[in-house]
């Protein structure tokens, strides 16, 4: 008798233990640390109080951006939630069908992966120009103003490889593949293997291909660790603004044939958010235009080797620009 | 009931054994057993021929036509199933001695230590445990660090269980060999480990269909497996691609699992 009480009481207690945690739970997972103030240096009043889901990508750099979107909308007395998606297709297959808001998307990403054009198109104002009018006329996504900085993939090596092996520019792999196959190894992330503005198509473009023994393939952030260590692949995949580059001693090859597309970030959104909307200009545009190659390499060094949170960054981007007090 | 000429020599308990027959003779006596052990290939097979027929009738485009083609998914499935094993002959080589030296009384003091390094090993996320160990200065990235990232995870439930079956084994039947005069490591291999067997084998079949399972995390330090296919169809956001991976590898697991049980019944003691 005794025995069957006390079997109830623990299971009981388990059970309620079980739902409370549950009830309880953060819905995010992330710990925002930072709160807005009221009051900030752009004319956005129509946004007080509106409801807002902010997307972002799976690394660094987005997740600040995400977090400087969430700061200034919060600042304008909107209600926002960051969701972390694992990347590009996810988050842009997310703002469509409605689960998110708007994101920063980068224009050659735009272009080639999600409007699937074959070719890039030089020039940055000219590849803006071109992806958001087509992206408005046939999926009615807006694209607010471009920023400055150009994200764009490269490919890097340590400086001590780049002086044992002579490389500097995009056309040396031709010749360090043919030469010092051994050599030509590279880290690449699931995506760019799959992209056709990433592996395949540079492969093409410059006329080489590395066999697939040389392709060593790892998680996204890892790349940078292993590129420096030049033990288990000498070039890498990485991204052009990234604060490892410069902190790990990296150097990137030159783009000399101008194979990779011009990536410049855009806050993008359904048509009817904007027009509803039209204050979001008004708020990011001027931020988009006070981050250059320089600022978000830095921005994002501090996160990655400096162990800043991005929550933390974003403010004080936001704050020693004056868009928020 | 087969009857067999009646050898004056044999002990009446062998007798008995002889007309109980082989295993498999045995087996086919029960339909409803029958099922248990061909259900699990069916249901697996069956499944792969659907997601085959499946994918060569959908219209692929550019990036799933890269990544779903025969050989890369052979070599992803050939990889899984490599590196699968050979972490589970290291996790078995290691925790069945371990688990028996454990249940010895001279070990005694050392015992929690090492159940607890177990149950870390369980513990701690497998996906922090093979990026910690990819490290440049552990053991780096690689097949080598997947292999010992799951051996560390999945060795628990082997270490446990060979200690449980150990302990299991009735005393009375350790009593009765010692004082038949068999010395101490003679009643420990030739009677508490073949009883354990059952319970061993149990264990290893669940640290199977975890490294199976948990393998996949491999593909993120250029260990390959079934974790490449999977991992594709996320960042690509294709559906084909990601059911293609999760389905062989569920399927791989099952099956493993199945030929587990085939050997606990091959090496289950006869009259158990």
């Amino acid at each position: 008798m005794t025995m069957d009480r006390r079997w109830w009481r623990a299971a009981g207690l388990l059970a309620t233990t079980a739902l409370v945690l549950a009830a309880c739970g953060d819905d995010d997972g992330d710990g925002d640390t930072t709160d807005s103030e009221d009051g900030g240096a752009a004319d956005v009043a129509g946004l007080e109080g509106a409801d807002f889901v902010v997307g972002s990508k799976d690394f660094t750099e987005q997740l600040i951006v995400g977090e400087i979107a969430r700061i200034a909308l919060e600042n304008a007395g909107a209600n926002v939630t960051v969701e972390n998606l694992a990347g590009t297709d996810v988050v842009r297959a997310a703002l469509e069908g409605g689960d998110v808001d708007m994101y920063w998307e980068y224009t050659g990403t735009g272009w080639l992966n999600i409007l699937v054009q074959d070719t890039p198109i030089p020039g940055a104002q000219e590849q803006y120009d071109a992806v958001a009018e087509m992206d408005l006329e046939e999926n009615g996504i807006r694209w607010l103003d471009p920023g400055s900085f150009n994200n764009t993939y490269a490919v890097a090596a340590h400086q001590s490889k780049i002086d044992e092996l002579g490389l500097s520019t995009l056309s040396d792999l031709q010749g360090l593949l043919a030469d010092n196959p051994d050599e030509a190894t590279f880290c690449v992330a699931a995506e760019f293997t799959g992209r056709p503005d990433g592996l395949p198509g540079m492969e093409a473009h410059y006329d080489i291909e590395f066999p697939s023994d040389n392709l060593v393939t790892l998680d996204e952030g890892l790349i940078y660790s292993v590129v420096a260590e030049a033990e288990d692949c000498t070039l890498g995949e990485v991204f052009a603004t990234d604060g490892r580059i410069a902190s790990l001693d990296l150097v990137v090859l030159e783009d000399d044939q101008q194979f990779f597309p011009v990536y410049n970030l855009a806050m993008t959104m359904r048509e009817e958010t904007y027009e509803e909307y039209p204050e979001l200009a008004d708020l990011f545009n001027p931020i988009n235009a006070a981050l250059d190659d320089e600022t978000m390499s830095d921005l994002n060094a501090r996160v990655d080797e400096g162990g800043e949170f991005e929550d933390e960054v974003a403010e004080d981007f936001l704050r020693s620009n004056g868009f928020i007090d | 009931m087969t009857v067999t000429a009646t050898d004056p020599g044999l002990h009446p308990a062998e007798l008995e054994l002889e007309r109980e027959g082989s295993a498999l003779r045995r087996l086919a006596r029960d339909p409803a057993k029958v099922w248990g052990y061909v259900g699990i290939p069916l249901i697996v097979i069956v499944s792969w021929i659907a997601l085959y027929i499946w994918v060569t009738g959908l219209e692929l485009d550019l990036i799933e036509a890269r990544i779903l083609t025969g050989e890369m998914i052979r070599e992803a499935f050939v990889q899984h199933i490599r590196l699968s094993l050979i972490a589970t002959v290291f996790i078995v080589a290691i925790a069945v001695p371990l688990g028996m030296l454990l249940t010895r009384p001279y070990a005694k003091p050392v015992t929690p230590i090492f159940i607890g390094l177990a149950n870390i090993g369980q513990a701690i996320p497998s996906i922090g445990v093979i990026f910690f160990l990819a490290l440049p200065f552990l053991l780096g990235i690689g097949a080598q660090t997947a292999i010992v990232a799951i051996i560390i995870y999945c060795i628990l439930p082997v270490l446990r269980n060979t200690m449980v079956g150990i302990d299991q084994v009735d005393s009375a039947l350790i009593e009765s060999a010692r004082g038949m005069g068999m010395t101490k490591a003679a009643v420990l291999l030739q009677i508490e480990l073949p009883l354990a067997v059952p319970v061993v084998l149990a264990g290893v079949r669940t640290a199977l269909i975890l490294a199976v399972g948990t393998m996949t995390l491999a593909t993120f330090i250029n260990a390959g497996g079934l974790g490449d296919i999977i991992n594709q169809g996320i960042v690509q956001n294709r559906d084909s691609i990601l059911i293609t991976g999760a389905v062989l590898t569920a399927g791989l697991a099952l099956l493993i699992d199945w030929l587990a049980s085939i050997a606990e019944e091959i090496f289950r003691p006869k009259g158990l």
